[in-house]
């Protein structure tokens, strides 16, 4: 028997993720999938990516610098920070917030040490000529021969071989932290883990692929985009977008059909938002990059920033889809809530904004410290004297 | 191995050893597994050891006054427009045999709570006696608790900025009170109590009524038992909200009145 219910009266709480979390995952994923790339040459020693490694691991580093003020804007109580570190540890195995903490601060360390290790023979050539900065940067090590640049690649290798779980971990825990709570029927599936890797692949190339031809032609000597990086670049994200998209239809597939009670909640959002998720997250954010890596449009380089920047894009949409989105799910009052972000004050459009603006000054930053630029031509002058 | 070298090895790893050691034990108090005040035993943070609280309420009893409401924002100065606990008013089936439903929730006290073991740190813990709990003197507000729990029973305290809940008025069942809400039920329908004394009022309930609890397949087991739940109160996706105040309050009563004779879709 079908029974009319009607609500008269009831009260729900506001929920505390707001804008800042979506964020917080969009830097950590793209941060993750720019250490990935790199360690493409750095640990797989694929050549056709060696002269984006540099500036793709410069990249994870400042992501992931930034990445945590979102956090810290998020808290309620961001004074307290030292409780975190201090009291709690009995819930270590449980709470996958604590191995955050962990493995927020041991990445960008990891990366930093990486990045010294590929840049020490620059620095010390700067060094000699009388830069301090670079100086300290050699760690006195101001040895330029053959056995010490080889001692340099090997700890950039052994580095970049222990990065890559470290980075598939500090994004893997923030789908971790979602799976883990059972009360929203958006975030409870083991996979999530693996959908948000999946999805940061994707928005990490999208971002490189955005900014690398940004930095070859506006900062670079050679002043010229690599456009078979561009084109390379491309059909990698396709590549990406396939798991992406496989990982999704599992999770969707079985949670909308075979979910207990938890599909009813999803099938209801999923109808509120179709129109959005099918045509913004899926169609104009997964397809149509698909397509453009796959076919002959991705050596039509305007093309290929489209892409790129769709799916970075499409990428933020469906981490705020999935966490905010989660959460105006109801659990004991009918009716899904509303959200809209403040423009000011704490978890506000301003505070993800100035973010952003931490993460260009901090590319700035980073760009003028390491010579990433005389790197990279050293690599296409490899690559160009081997033809 | 060069004796020499060795002794000079046997002192530098035993210097820094005691160094290390010494480090480890000046900052021994800092460190917890739990929070201070479990460390130190406080008798505010171990609870009752041996009693086991638990509430029943008897739906056959509530008539929806929200005086348990009212108390309990005043005996624990919750903010305005927030709240520990409150009765979810429903009408339920059709003219000319609608009846009202009233649903009263608070903290379930779940013997498994899911958002204890999440907190990183270390702010909400359940005490021996059972009562779920929140130091808010060490929470640092993530609000991952909040998210945790499946019956949306914890929210940010707008004027301490950290998570709070009921705790079944731990301050007053410390000095042998019942809590606020139970105190004013002028139906009768909070049982509150120590469910291990067999000669409590709560204990004998249990043993004769057939209780149920909210949401049994989260697996949190909790602690909250009601009598005469009726499983269309918790149907969410089956029920309009069209007279909900909050929406008359934000969309004014012609909007409600056109949503009421069909004429809008209401997605509720």
């Amino acid at each position: 028997m079908d029974s009319i219910n009607t609500l008269v009266s009831s009260i729900t709480i506001a929920k505390p993720w707001g804008i800042d979390v979506p964020n917080y995952f969009w830097f950590t994923g793209s941060s993750a999938a720019a250490f990935i790339i790199s360690s493409f040459a750095h640990v797989f020693g694929w050549k056709k990516y060696k002269p984006i490694a540099g500036i793709a691991l410069l990249m994870a580093f400042v992501l992931l610098v930034a990445a945590p003020l979102n956090l810290l804007d998020d808290l309620r109580q961001p004074g307290r920070v030292l409780n975190f570190f201090m009291y709690g540890w009995e819930n270590f195995p449980t709470s996958p917030m604590k191995w955050g903490g962990l493995l927020l601060i041991a990445y960008p360390i990891l990366i930093f040490f990486e990045a010294q290790a590929l840049y020490r023979p620059y620095f010390v050539r700067h060094a000699q000529q009388g830069s301090l900065l670079a100086k300290l940067f050699t760690f006195g090590n101001m040895d330029l021969s053959e056995a010490a640049r080889e001692k340099d690649h090997r700890k950039g290798y052994i580095l970049g071989a222990i990065g890559i779980p470290l980075a598939l971990a500090v994004h893997g825990y923030t789908g971790y932290i979602m799976g883990a709570v059972h009360a929203n029927p958006m975030y409870h599936t083991p996979l999530m883990p693996i959908i948000f890797l999946a999805s940061a692949m994707v928005s990490g190339t999208g971002l490189l692929i955005l900014l690398i031809p940004l930095f070859q032609r506006f900062l670079s000597e050679r002043q010229r985009v690599d456009h078979d990086m561009v084109a390379t670049l491309a059909r990698l994200l396709s590549w990406f977008i396939v798991a992406d998209l496989v990982m999704r239809f599992l999770w969707l597939t079985f949670a909308l059909t075979f979910g207990n009670g938890e599909k009813y909640a999803l099938y209801h959002y999923f109808t509120l938002h179709f129109n959005e998720t099918l045509w913004i997250d899926y169609v104009l954010g997964l397809f149509i990059p698909l397509i453009i890596g796959f076919t002959k449009l991705r050596f039509i380089p305007a093309v290929v920033y489209f892409g790129g920047f769709v799916t970075a894009v499409g990428v933020w949409i469906f981490r705020w889809n999935t966490v905010i989105g989660g959460e105006t799910i109801p659990r004991t009052t009918p009716g899904f809530l509303h959200y809209a972000p403040p423009v000011f004050g704490q978890d506000s459009y301003i505070s993800v904004l100035s973010n952003w603006g931490i993460l260009f000054a901090l590319i700035a930053l980073v760009l003028l410290v390491f010579p990433w630029d005389e790197e990279m031509e050293d690599c296409y002058e490899g690559v160009e004297n081997e033809k | 191995m060069d004796e020499k070298n060795s002794r000079r090895d046997f002192l530098k790893k035993g210097l820094s050893a005691t160094a290390f050691a010494t480090l480890v034990t000046s900052q021994a108090e800092a460190f917890s597994m739990q929070n201070p005040g479990r460390d130190a035993k406080d008798a505010k943070y171990i609870g009752q050891v041996g009693k086991h609280f638990v509430m029943v309420l008897d739906l056959r009893k509530c008539i929806g006054c929200q005086a348990c409401t009212s108390v309990c924002k005043v005996e624990n100065d919750v903010p305005d427009e927030q709240y520990r606990t409150f009765v979810t008013e429903t009408e339920v089936g059709e003219f000319p045999d609608p009846r009202k439903a009233f649903l009263p929730q608070l903290c379930n006290h779940c013997a498994d709570p899911a958002c204890v073991p999440v907190c990183p740190t270390g702010a909400t813990f359940k005490r021996e006696d059972g009562i779920v709990v929140v130091d808010n003197t060490v929470c640092w507000g993530c609000g991952y608790c909040i998210n945790a729990c499946p019956y949306d029973k914890r929210y940010f305290n707008e004027r301490t900025k950290t998570a709070d809940k009921c705790n079944f008025c731990a301050h007053r069942v410390d000095k042998g009170l019942l809590p606020a809400c139970v105190e004013t039920c002028i139906g009768g329908a909070r049982i509150f109590g120590d469910v291990n004394d067999k000669t409590s009022e709560v204990y004998q309930v249990l043993q004769q009524f057939p209780t149920t609890v909210l949401k049994e397949a989260e697996g949190t087991n909790p602690q909250v038992f009601y009598i005469g739940l009726d499983s269309r109160l918790e149907e969410l996706y089956s029920t309009t909200q069209s007279l909900d105040d909050v929406v008359k309050a934000e969309e004014g009563f012609n909007r409600e009145w056109m949503k009421a004779r069909g004429e809008e879709e209401n997605h509720g």
